[in-house]
């Protein structure tokens, strides 16, 4: 019971992620590989904060949002200028160096050991240790997400996005600031995707720079892919699958020895076969075919 | 300072091979082929493979690896590229195609032969050579002479063949090629060979200094990518200027903080090119949008 409430925890952080980079891969058409490093980053605020100063769950929350959405805008309006293979790089580029200073900063972020013994989130007096109260939290902090997203993408402000997708220089060519609209969906998309990390970090109360890496944001665009772009029940759909699918496997009898291997596998392969017979993935609308 | 000298040098011959392996596969293709990285680490496990599994001595392993690895370079063209180029796929589908293959190959050659640090060296390790007081080891001499004649050969290649010619003309514009009589499907596959024997060699020849681990090729492909940026997509020459500085930058960085951030001086380079002068430092202005 217990390992199934994990998964499903996860399955919730990874919701988040998802759909975070939905906003901004799915309906702007912007392809990023650094979202781990917003993910990463929400970990490294939550868990310094709450190791070295002591400060509530809610308020660490908050303070990795804001931190996220400010080197969100940091990084976005510069680099958003870039057009798209080169924003890729850009973006990898950002990947690197972020990881490079978690795991090299030692004095700071703990370099390569981490930070462990991350207190758990204590919300106004109520302490959550057990798994399943932890879910609740996910599950709440879920739909708070896919709450935003839906009312973002809904809004004229969304329309907006999906007309960039589609057809940038039209969008310009009607008035609309499409830089700007493209550096606050980078800042929303960054700001969601450090709740995820926050979750991660408390749930675990263990971060290593090891979770954040390239590959795990290669990880993240694959899932947004496979599942769907441009759809936000195809992010759910997909973070559901990917990251259930690989713990399905330990079932069969694989060794854990190669389980990672074969997980990374499984979803390389899938991303391959996506991107020749349905770019768009499994119920999406998009498929960065201008 | 000799020492930095001599080391600039060495990661210098290094770099400039796979800048130029990718940058021709970048040229002829249009999209950042991603699973360069796994071909480069290939090369250095074919060469394990053949060595110390299966006995064959290193000057009969190498040849073998280095066609092991065309080989593979090849099949993911004639796969997955040449599949998704018909389907008239853009460069960023094409993109996201090459990071799946790559974490597929990479963990594939992690699975069968293990993360740890794998060795093709022979003997013990080698006491380097003092010229003016710096050391260099006879494989980083090797390293600089294979390099230099691999980028002489291939820059002769290219302009003499008439495959370089016609590799130029499919970079241009691939469908007036094909109504000129090139066989652009066919010039793209040998682009792929060549850039990926080219590859192969580079990850042996890393192999054989610092031996190998199944994620190097990801960290030695930035470095060709970061080259090829800086140095301008377009010129050779650019491209040699673009290694010459990433690998300058490198080492001399080094002398001032710690080698742990290596990577991140060659990718806040990069970030700077990209903002500033993205078309690179000898390349021409691209044309920023075409309706």
């Amino acid at each position: 019971m217990e390992y199934i409430l994990h998964i499903l925890i996860l399955i919730g952080i990874y919701i988040i992620l998802t759909m975070s980079l939905n906003l901004l891969a799915g309906y702007t058409g912007i392809l990023s590989i650094a979202h781990a490093a917003f993910y990463g980053l929400g970990a490294y605020v939550a868990a310094l904060m709450a190791l070295q100063v002591h400060t509530p769950f809610l308020v660490n929350l908050v303070l990795a949002i804001v931190a996220a959405t400010v080197l969100g805008a940091f990084i976005g309006i510069p680099t958003l200028r870039i057009k798209d293979d080169y924003f890729v790089i850009a973006t990898f580029a950002f990947q690197v160096i972020t990881f490079s200073v978690l795991n090299n900063w030692v004095s700071f972020t703990g370099g390569p050991m981490g930070l462990p013994g991350i207190p758990q989130p204590n919300i106004l007096g109520l302490s959550i240790t057990e798994h399943y109260q932890f879910l609740i939290l996910v599950v709440v902090l879920c739909a708070v997400t896919f709450f935003i997203c839906v009312r973002v993408v809904k809004s004229p402000f969304g329309r907006v996005l999906k007309a960039i997708r589609e057809d940038e220089i039209l969008a310009q060519s009607l008035g609309k600031n499409v830089s700007l609209f493209k550096v606050k969906v980078f800042m929303l998309s960054a700001g969601l995707a450090s709740i995820s990390g926050v979750l991660y970090a408390t749930f675990i109360t263990y971060i290593d720079p090891t979770s954040f890496t390239v590959m795990e944001s290669i990880f993240i665009i694959s899932i947004v892919i496979i599942g769907g772009t441009g759809n936000l029940w195809g992010s759910v759909l997909g973070a559901v699958v990917l990251v259930s699918l690989p713990e399905l496997l330990r079932f069969v009898g694989l060794p854990s020895s190669i389980a990672a291997n074969i997980r990374q596998i499984l979803y390389g392969v899938m991303l391959v076969i996506f991107m020749i017979w349905r770019p768009q993935g499994f119920i999406g609308e998009f498929s960065f075919r201008k | 300072m000799i020492q930095l000298l001599v080391n600039s040098v060495i990661t210098f011959g290094l770099i400039i091979i796979v800048t130029i392996s990718f940058s021709f596969i970048y040229k002829v293709t249009k999209f950042f082929h991603f699973a360069h990285a796994v071909v480069f680490t290939s090369g250095a496990y074919f060469t394990f493979l053949f060595k110390v599994w299966l006995g064959f001595p290193l000057f009969i392993a190498i040849p073998l690896a280095v066609a092991c690895s065309t080989i593979l370079g090849c099949a993911m063209d004639l796969t997955v590229y040449r599949t998704l180029r018909k389907r008239k796929a853009t460069s960023l589908v094409l993109l996201l195609a090459s990071l799946g293959l790559n974490v597929v190959i990479q963990n594939v050659i992690s699975m069968v032969l293990g993360d740890d640090t794998k060795s093709i060296r022979t003997g013990d390790v080698q006491v380097g050579i003092e010229i003016f007081g710096a050391y260099i080891t006879p494989t980083q001499i090797g390293i600089i002479i294979t390099s230099i004649v691999l980028v002489i050969l291939t820059a002769i290649f290219l302009k003499y063949a008439k495959f370089g010619k016609a590799m130029r003309a499919v970079s241009n514009n691939p469908e007036l090629a094909l109504i000129s009589g090139i066989d652009s499907e066919r010039t793209i596959l040998y682009t792929f060979a060549l850039g990926s024997a080219l590859a192969g060699i580079a990850g042996i020849l890393v192999a054989l200094d610092v031996d190998m681990t199944p994620t190097m090729g990801m960290n030695a492909l930035m470095m060709g990518v970061v080259a090829m940026i800086i140095g301008g997509v377009n010129s050779i020459t650019g491209i040699v200027f673009g290694s010459l500085l990433l690998a300058l930058a490198q080492n001399f960085g080094v002398w001032k903080i710690s080698s742990q951030w290596q990577d991140a001086i060659a990718f806040i380079i990069l970030f700077l090119f990209l903002l500033i002068k993205p078309e690179g430092f000898l390349g021409k202005k691209i044309k920023k949008v075409s309706v």
